[in-house]
């Protein structure tokens, strides 16, 4: 019984890191219809910035990290701006972008391995490194604080998508992109927005997870994979849909070793992900499935 | 007919001059490391073992007057990045020895070793399957060896009887495992849980919480590199407070300054840190050096020793072939730690000392004489 709490304490946390991953991917995805993978990069990036910062440029650990998002949402808004918004103008279809995606996703993590090495950096965390005990389970003050900031981020996407007038704009574009555009929504600044918002909101996952293992060059294939199987899972378009999926899966990986050797952990999330599109193809609340084109 | 002669006479004046080169020609040999990755601690040590040695004994003059120049190459602990190292050495450089080290890169190198005649020298892989192999020789100790050692200490002298591991899912990890498996269940001993985790992975916390729950007095950690620090470190941070153990493979940087691996039950090959050539390397890379670099030194001196014995007998010629004869014939070599005896598995013995970690340091509670 100890061993299920604990899993699924780890689970909430991992799935945590998973959903402020889906949400920005969710959010890019369902916007401009981008199979944007360099996602990864933008969040590897945001590890990098926050290790610079810190170590490098002697910054306290929270400026260090809030520049770091800040630095993340100017990366990925410039991916938009200067990679997908050219190509798109000179008529490139989805299959390109993506392409073009992943090139600029491979680029990035090769040159932090040669620049950093591949070896995981460590941060200074100081007490957010400490365990804390909730009755057979044991978490660090950084796990509490990746849930918090995951619920944080939802809801801060929430509301800025329902009440502010650049939220409405980007849930007119994700839902009827022409219609917006008659009504006079510039698209291609819409485009950079969510870019924006969308990197800044899965950053911190890239942060935390290298306050708690190290700043890895590799790290952010597996995540935005994992965030699009998230967001496939959650419902394509859905906020709460991305933020379901995302601790959907880190609670999988995590409870599913339960009873199952540890060494299939990465892959269950996978398998289950399989099972789950075939059984239920529009996510816990989307669109279908097969409407949704690369 | 006199630019037919005049043709010749080059051609013999050249002849003349590639043989004079071939002469002088430096001596080149490989070395096959963890560069990267997971254990790239090891590869700092290793690397600078074998470039110290190399420069001493450039600096005495070289083997039988030629220059011993090293080509590094990194194997990330990858078996396939390793082989293609080996091709490179073999085929393009056409070395007759490499160092190596792991066990799985070294196991899927030495088939092309023993073809082209290329004799390899581990000093840092410990599964028992490195063992009696064609032109492989380990200038190391095999892990059974030493997990003997060290399952007997932990259920006799620290009475501790059962244990849960954590392996590496690599080789080395599960035959170290599987060894001490063996070896802990004829001391009397009971492994009640395991977990396989990846070499070059971050987060454990999912197979420690597994192993946790199995119970043990023990956690015997089958992994090495800079994952011993991660592991102990996680499972300290999840409450597990049983005594942890691990063979010398544990003990790097990463670990001995890891808080978790305090009071760590650890078995140990002898290393002397008052050697010469320890503060020789403190003094050139800015770090503590440790067993591992004594090894490449080592391993570095046994083949300029081999080699010269090989070219004194054939006439100046130095190959593969002839260097594995040395090395058979000479059998035992003096070293910085003391006198190496390949044994007939290819393997060497040493003494091995178990003691606790504290403090960044070992304190060495028990010595086992070699061979005992």
């Amino acid at each position: 019984m100890d061993l299920l709490l604990q899993l699924l304490a780890t689970g909430i946390v991992v799935g945590s890191l998973y959903a402020l991953c889906t949400l920005g991917w969710g959010l890019i995805y369902g916007t401009t219809l981008h199979f944007h993978v360099a996602h990864g990069a933008v969040f590897t990036l945001a590890a990098y910035y926050a290790y610079v910062g810190q170590k490098l440029l002697r910054l306290p650990l929270a400026v260090a990290a809030l520049a770091a998002i800040v630095l993340a949402a100017v990366s990925g808004l410039l991916i938009d701006r200067l990679l997908y918004q050219p190509l798109e103008r000179r008529g490139a279809v989805r299959t390109t972008l993506f392409i073009a995606s992943l090139g600029l996703l491979i680029l990035v993590e090769n040159t932090l391995a040669i620049v950093f090495t591949p070896d995981p950096l460590r941060m200074d965390i100081g007490l957010l490194q400490r365990s804390v005990r909730l009755g057979p389970v044991f978490l660090t003050h950084l796990h509490l604080l990746t849930v918090a900031l995951a619920v944080a981020g939802y809801a801060a996407l929430v509301l800025f998508l329902r009440r502010t007038r650049a939220g409405q704009a980007i849930r007119a574009v994700a839902s009827a992109p022409e219609m917006a555009r008659t009504v006079g929504i510039d698209l291609r600044r819409v485009h950079l927005l969510t870019y924006a918002i969308g990197s800044a909101i899965s950053a911190p996952a890239g942060i935390l997870i290298a306050m708690d293992v190290g700043a890895e060059p590799y790290r952010g294939t597996t995540f935005v994979l994992l965030a699009s199987v998230g967001v496939i899972m959650g419902g394509i378009g859905s906020i709460p849909g991305a933020m379901l999926g995302g601790l959907f899966l880190g609670l999988v990986e995590n409870l599913g070793v339960w009873k199952i050797p540890s060494e299939w952990q990465s892959a269950l999330s996978f398998g289950v992900f399989l099972v789950f599109i075939l059984v239920r193809p529009r996510g816990f609340f989307g669109r279908h499935v097969a409407s949704a084109e690369l | 007919m006199r630019t037919v002669w005049t043709a010749i006479v080059a051609l013999i004046l050249a002849g003349a001059a590639c043989l004079a080169a071939a002469d002088s020609a430096p001596i080149k040999i490989g070395a096959i490391l963890p560069l990267t990755g997971s254990g790239a601690s090891y590869g700092v040590w290793m690397k600078g073992g074998a470039e110290i040695a190399a420069e001493e004994i450039n600096a005495a003059g070289g083997i039988a007057g030629r220059k011993l120049e090293i080509i590094f190459d990194d194997h990330a602990a990858d078996a396939s990045k390793a082989v293609n190292a080996m091709r490179r050495l073999v085929e393009v450089e056409k070395v007759p020895f490499t160092l190596t080290s792991y066990s799985a890169p070294t196991l899927a190198i030495q088939p092309i070793g023993a073809q082209h005649k290329v004799v390899m020298m581990n000093g840092g892989g410990q599964s028992d399957n490195l063992a009696n192999k064609d032109y492989l020789y380990n200038n190391i100790p095999v892990v059974s060896n030493e997990v003997g050692v060290m399952a007997d200490w932990l259920a006799h002298d620290k009475k501790l009887h059962s244990a849960v591991l954590i392996t590496a899912n690599d080789e080395a990890g599960r035959n170290s495992a599987k060894t001490f498996r063996d070896k802990y269940a004829a001391a009397g001993g009971r492994v009640v849980g395991e977990e396989q985790v990846t070499l070059d992975g971050t987060d454990f916390r999912a197979q420690l919480a597994k192993v946790k729950a199995a119970g043990g007095e023990l956690l015997y950690i089958s992994s090495y590199g800079r994952n011993v620090s991660i592991i102990a470190d996680q499972a300290r941070e999840l409450g597990i407070a049983i005594p942890m153990a691990g063979t010398s493979w544990t003990l790097v940087p990463e670990t001995f300054k890891a808080p978790g691996a305090e009071g760590m039950l650890v078995t140990k090959l002898p290393f002397d840190p008052e050697l010469p050539f320890a503060k020789k390397f403190k003094a050139k890379y800015g770090v503590d050096a440790g067993f591992f670099a004594v090894q490449y030194y080592s391993g570095t001196k046994i083949f300029a020793r081999a080699a010269e014995e090989a070219m004194k007998k054939n006439g100046g010629r130095l190959d593969g072939e002839g260097v594995k004869q040395a090395i058979e014939s000479v059998k035992v070599f003096d070293t910085i730690s003391g006198k190496l005896v390949f044994q007939p598995n290819h393997a060497a013995i040493m003494d091995i000392e178990a003691g606790v970690l504290r403090g960044g340091k070992v304190q060495v509670e028990k010595v086992i004489k070699a061979g005992h």
